[in-house]
């Protein structure tokens, strides 16, 4: 039986896994272009990023591009896993209370 | 955790929402510039075309040039400045650019093969082949949209080849180049 995510189930946490799982394995967004994406505010993007970082859910890689640094996001092997199951979970309660 | 069925109900929806909103954001960020590069060549080659049609193999060459150079722009652009990149394994947009150099040879290679013909039969083969790479790349993508352009393009100039031969290069300006154009603006304002 799959496992619910506490982590992920917290609705803002919930969007940006769906976002960056939407990603290829080999695939990091942008942090400007995701927080505009989800209509999230620079302070509220990253205090959920740092949980899911900290969860190894999510990495974040600093570098520079064109001389200007930049901050790009990927979902890791772990964090696809874990929502992954936490998907699952959530179909297994509407299938089991439907059946 | 007590999660109840509304509460799955409403996740999984959200979960859905974000996904779709990030691949169509994402899509529309690389297709739309060249949809609409592509799009605008188009409706310029086949009018001017339909006017001078002497000079037919001149404008196509040029749209060829112009559009060959205008999506490498774009794509090095993007590769570099988007707001996706990749961070390691296989390179797919190289893989996307071979597949598009490698049908820029074949084609003519086809059109070696299948001489004579005439200069609309030419031009037919060449939209329904690069049709062809449009549903190609909508199966790689998984993605509808590429695949019904593609068929629907593919569509538009068979009618156009075998019932409207008279007025062929304005019906592909209007009903090809429009339909690039169109889908290229609509994706702009409605997947961003």
């Amino acid at each position: 039986m799959a496992q619910l995510d506490n982590i992920i189930h917290q609705p803002v946490r919930l969007q940006i896994m769906s976002s960056l799982i939407s990603l290829d394995q080999n695939e990091q967004v942008n942090f400007t272009y995701l927080r505009k994406l989800l209509k999230l505010t620079d302070g509220n993007l990253g205090a959920h990023l740092s949980k899911l970082e900290q969860a190894g859910y999510v990495k974040i890689d600093k570098t520079f591009v064109a001389r200007k640094p930049q901050t790009f996001i990927s979902a890791t092997g772990k964090g696809r896993d874990a929502f992954a199951g936490h998907v699952a979970a959530l179909k297994e309660i509407i299938q089991s209370e439907q059946g | 955790m007590n999660v109840s069925q509304e509460e799955a109900k409403e996740s999984l929806s959200a979960v859905r929402d974000a996904t779709v909103r990030t691949q169509r954001a994402i899509a529309s960020a690389y297709a739309n510039p060249l949809l609409i590069l592509w799009g605008m060549l188009w409706i310029i080659a086949y009018t001017t075309t339909h006017f001078y049609l002497s000079y037919a193999f001149h404008i196509f060459t040029a749209m060829a040039m112009v559009g060959g150079v205008g999506t490498a722009v774009i794509c090095l652009v993007f590769h570099s400045k988007g707001p996706v990149q990749e961070t390691s394994g296989p390179r797919l947009g190289w893989r996307i650019a071979v597949f598009w150099i490698l049908l820029c040879v074949y084609i003519p290679i086809w059109l070696f093969l299948l001489a004579p013909f005439s200069g609309l039969q030419c031009n037919a083969f060449i939209c329904t082949a690069s049709m062809f790479a449009y549903v190609v790349m909508g199966l790689w993508f998984d993605s509808r949209f590429m695949i019904v352009l593609g068929l629907a393009l593919t569509a538009a100039t068979l009618i156009g080849f075998y019932i409207l031969r008279d007025i062929y290069c304005l019906w592909m300006a209007i009903v090809g180049g429009g339909t690039i154009l169109g889908t290229g603006l609509y994706i702009r304002s409605k997947w961003r």
